[in-house]
């Protein structure tokens, strides 16, 4: 049934037909759009600009000082903050049953594809990082600490890079298993339409697919198995990439709210990310038969919620610091919020809060499609201003032996090799993202199916109103 | 296939109603027995305003123990209201509908309750007034600069809390309205007039049904700012004092709202099981909304979780030889460790390990103990982090004390409990605590669809 035919919802809900989705999405996915080999090309460009700014900067300054690195370490955390967290939003919304999940659920698990490029990014910085004993500690009375202050606290075998860098390939591990049982269906369906070296592609990640009652059952047990796995150990792994690799590089920082602050920034930047996907394709992918505007309406209150979320947690962080009025406090206000990335921290502050709240505070613009995109945008710039400001303070922060941070040490401004590795991993983002989505439909044709069974119309009182079915 | 049966208007009117038209046996000597309690606690707190603060077992350091605790407490079991109400209602989760007036009720309760805490903790209430005025009506002159303080937490307490109880109160007769006016339609003499007055002219025209919703939507809104900032300031009135060295934590303020969502919402299941046994309320508050309640408590339950590991990681990761040992009191020194062992089992590992099942989400025995053992470990974790905290809050070991409640701050606190669970049962003779008109939209709104073999629940959808 047209969405037209339904005048109360056009727009709002989408109506598809559903012996008409693999056919139409087969048809998408297999005519590529004239811009698409431009936008590969340009990111595929900046992805070696990004290796040759590594190449330079590791032949330049080595491996022997962090220091060098903060650039790289914002980067890396930036990509693994955002595309780590987006599968989440695939995994809880169908958790919680909600229709209006159905088409961001594959947009959102193929972000997990780049956990192969965060696993890969954040082997030099394993290299780089300081050890957590202090080789030359004058001894007790100095101001000086013998280990630095760290979440690993008897320093257990291989701490802190072995147990970082094993979460992180977990994580991705559990990642790309939800993004393959999630797509399976979708990817036999695919076998039957593919011909030559694509089939044989399909042959292989479909596996012995059918679809057989059983199948289906083992699929959704798996996925939310695999989900509550990949929640914990996101949780966990985000908890020690932003405790090793930014708070214990400051003297005295201790900052219990930090983890669950950047815990926020990536679930509010990774939705954002959804969103400003979800209208790419629909304003210009031609999936505006599948993408209804509850889609962005639902979504836009979460991402309201996390941009409350975000500048709540953010608020009770200085508050406690600020009214402490302790040295280090004050010092690390000063050089994180106030002086040195004062600038950063206002901009991360207006895109993470500002403009995604002035933007969604009104119903009638959360119910279009530019309005939580454009709110989605600004928290992905947020997410990337906030790393910058993090990571890049925190790997300049001077003596990590020292116990407090006794003096406001100045901003690091990045050099070009640093612009390089900047721009050349957010292009390697951009190219690989863009190159899973012509492996793997980007819109979930099971669950869409799934939900053109699941609504229908029918009369209430005088009217007639859509029914939205919610199994148990 | 709909787990519950739509019932018509008019059962739902007689059900609901009959807490109010019809007075069971049991309720005033439930009530008689309740008043005895009251009656004991108010004798204790007026037996120690008498003799001073010396009868309890507050000492130096410690100067904050039970009294502070219980206003914790029941401050965070106020949280249950807008959780419930007000979050639930703006996601239109529809199985909040019973729920939603009593968590409202239990708010304006345990609010009060809670106020009356550092009233009696003060130990002379009435001097309550030169932090006000220092003559009737004559405001403090802060120009002074001596005392009090309005920058300092303390100060901000009284005007959270007082703002979020005048906007419970609003909340929860904006919601009435509508059951005042069938209260007044259903009663005669001065009950119905009384009603009437507070239904405020209601006559259900689309009119005030829209002036009601769009109020409804509005409040729930603004009020979730106040409900997040009162047990913030709460928070903040331990994690702003530095020199007690557990409590200057930067992620005091979530992890308090959490833990107050926690046990509030568990407190409202509670109450909810209760009240479908004494009023059989089965067709109301069914095992699916208990179910849905306790899938809701795992996701709130393993939130607290999270921050209170935060909490002591961070705790440790300061290498502050002050902080470790106040740590080690907490986890290592009888009888602290026992009950930290208590309180993290009882507030987590044991309620969401019997919640994870769904049968045992749908067995009212199994939730109740879960829902009782989170309020008794949500109690402990308070008691956990003011008493340690403090009793070890001097640099010297000399000065390292401990506390032990006296026989009247026991009392006073148990007074409390049957306090609220009184005006609980009273209010129930007052106002339908299941919402009439809420459980006859959610009748409208209900549905099937057939899919296949299959019939599944659905909703019809406005927008």
């Amino acid at each position: 049934m047209a969405a037209s035919e339904h005048k109360r919802y056009a727009g709002m809900w989408v109506f598809p037909e559903a012996s008409q989705i693999t056919r139409d999405v087969a048809g998408k996915m297999a005519a590529t759009p004239r811009v698409l080999p431009l936008v590969l090309t340009g990111a595929g460009l900046l992805f070696v600009l990004g290796i040759v700014g590594f190449i330079a900067r590791a032949v330049d300054d080595g491996f022997d000082d962090y220091m060098d690195w903060g650039y790289y370490a914002a980067i890396f955390s930036f990509i693994f903050m955002f595309s780590g967290a987006a599968p989440l939003a695939a995994v809880a919304f169908r958790l919680t049953k909600s229709h209006w999940r159905r088409p961001l659920s594959r947009i959102s698990e193929l972000f997990a594809v780049l956990g192969i490029l965060s696993t890969v990014m954040l082997i030099p910085l394993l290299f780089v990082m300081p050890p957590i004993n202090n080789a030359g500690w004058p001894g007790p009375g100095a101001e000086e600490m013998e280990l630095r202050r760290t979440i690993w606290f008897e320093v257990p075998f291989g701490a802190p890079l072995t147990w970082d860098i094993l979460g992180l390939v977990f994580l991705t591990v559990c990642g790309l298993g939800i993004l393959w049982l999630s797509a399976l269906p979708d990817l036999a369906e695919c076998r039957l339409t593919a011909t030559g070296f694509r089939r044989k592609i399909y042959n292989f990640l479909a596996g012995h697919w059918f679809g057989t009652k059983r199948q289906w059952n083992t699929q959704k047990a798996g996925l939310a198995m695999l989900g509550a796995f990949y929640f914990m150990l996101l949780i966990f792994v985000q908890f020690v990439i932003v405790s090793d690799y930014a708070m214990s590089l400051v003297p005295g920082w201790k900052d219990s709210i930090l983890p669950p602050i950047y815990t926020l920034t990536s679930l509010q930047s990774s939705l954002g990310a959804i969103l400003v996907i979800l209208y790419i394709l629909r304003r210009w992918g031609g999936y505006e038969e599948y993408i209804g505007i509850s889609t962005f309406w639902s979504a836009s209150k979460i991402l309201l919620g996390l941009t409350l979320l975000w500048i709540y947690h953010t608020f009770a962080f200085f508050i406690t610091f600020w009214f402490g009025r302790l040295e280090v406090e004050q010092n690390i206000i000063k050089y994180l919020f106030v002086e040195s990335y004062g600038g950063i921290f206002l901009a991360n502050l207006i895109f993470g809060f500002a403009i995604p709240f002035l933007i969604l505070l009104w119903n009638p613009v959360r119910k279009t499609a530019w309005g939580p995109a454009l709110a989605g945008l600004s928290a992905v710039a947020a997410a990337f201003l906030f790393n910058i400001r993090i990571f890049v303070g925190s790997f300049n922060a001077g003596d990590i032996f020292d116990i407090g941070l006794s003096k406001v040490p100045a901003a690091t401004y990045p050099d070009v090799w640093d612009v390089f590795m900047v721009i050349g991993g957010l292009g390697a983002a951009l190219f690989i993202y863009l190159l899973a989505t012509k492996i793997i439909p980007i819109l979930s044709v099971w669950e869409t199916k799934e939900g053109a069974k699941y609504q229908k119309m029918g009369t209430l009182i005088k009217g007639e109103y859509l029914i939205l079915a919610k199994p148990e | 296939m709909q787990e519950g049966r739509v019932l018509p208007a008019k059962q739902i009117n007689a059900d609901l109603l009959k807490s109010i038209l019809h007075s069971p046996k049991w309720f005033w000597i439930t009530i008689a027995i309740l008043s005895i309690f009251v009656l004991g606690a108010v004798a204790a707190a007026g037996l120690m305003f008498n003799k001073g603060l010396g009868t309890t077992g507050l000492n130096r350091p410690v100067m904050w123990g039970f009294f502070i605790t219980n206003f914790v407490f029941w401050i965070g079991i106020s949280h249950a209201g807008v959780m419930l109400s007000a979050i639930l209602r703006l996601s239109k989760a529809e199985w909040r509908r019973p729920a939603t007036r009593a968590a409202e009720i239990l708010t304006v309760f345990s609010l009060m309750t809670a106020v009356l805490m550092p009233l009696i903790h003060s130990g002379r209430p009435w001097r309550l007034v030169y932090w006000v005025y220092t003559l009737p009506f004559v405001p403090y002159d802060f120009a002074r600069g001596v005392w009090p303080n309005i920058r300092s937490p303390l100060v901000w307490d009284p005007s959270a809390i007082f703002t979020y109880l005048t906007s419970s109160i609003l909340f929860v007769m904006i919601a009435l309205l509508p059951d005042f006016a069938v209260l007044r339609d259903r009663t005669t003499g001065w009950t119905s007039r009384i009603y009437g007055l507070l239904a405020m002219g209601w006559q259900g025209n689309p009119r005030q049904w829209k002036l009601q919703i769009i109020a409804g939507v509005l409040l729930s809104a603004l009020i979730l700012p106040v409900f997040v900032s009162v047990h913030s300031i709460v928070s903040w009135d331990f994690g702003m004092a530095v020199a007690v060295k557990s409590w200057h934590s930067t992620i005091f303020a979530p992890y308090f709202v959490v833990g107050a969502v926690h046990s509030g919402v568990s407190a409202v299941v509670f109450v909810l099981i209760l009240l479908r046994w004494v009023y059989s309320w089965q067709d109301y508050i069914r095992l699916e909304h208990i179910d849905a309640l306790g899938r809701l408590l795992i996701v709130v339950a393993t939130g607290w979780f999270y921050f209170f590991v935060m909490e002591v990681i961070f705790g440790f990761y300061g290498r502050e030889v002050d902080e470790i040992a106040v740590r080690e009191f907490q986890f290592t020194q009888a009888p602290w460790n026992m009950w930290m062992i208590a309180f993290v089992g009882l507030t987590y590992f044991l309620p969401v390990a019997l919640w994870l099942p769904r049968a045992f989400r749908r067995n009212l025995w199994i939730m109740s103990t879960a829902c009782i053992a989170v309020n008794i470990g949500m109690w402990l974790e308070r008691f956990m982090i003011i008493v340690p905290g403090l009793a070890q809050k001097q640099i010297f070991t000399f000065d390292w004390y401990t506390y032990a409640p006296s026989s009247i701050e026991i009392v006073i606190i148990g007074g409390t409990f049957a306090m609220v669970t009184m005006l609980m049962l009273l209010i129930s003779r007052v106002v339908p605590l299941i919402p009439l008109y809420d459980i006859k939209e959610g009748n409208i709104l209900k549905t099937e669809i057939q899919i296949g073999r299959r019939t599944v629940p659905a909703t019809f959808r406005e927008d």
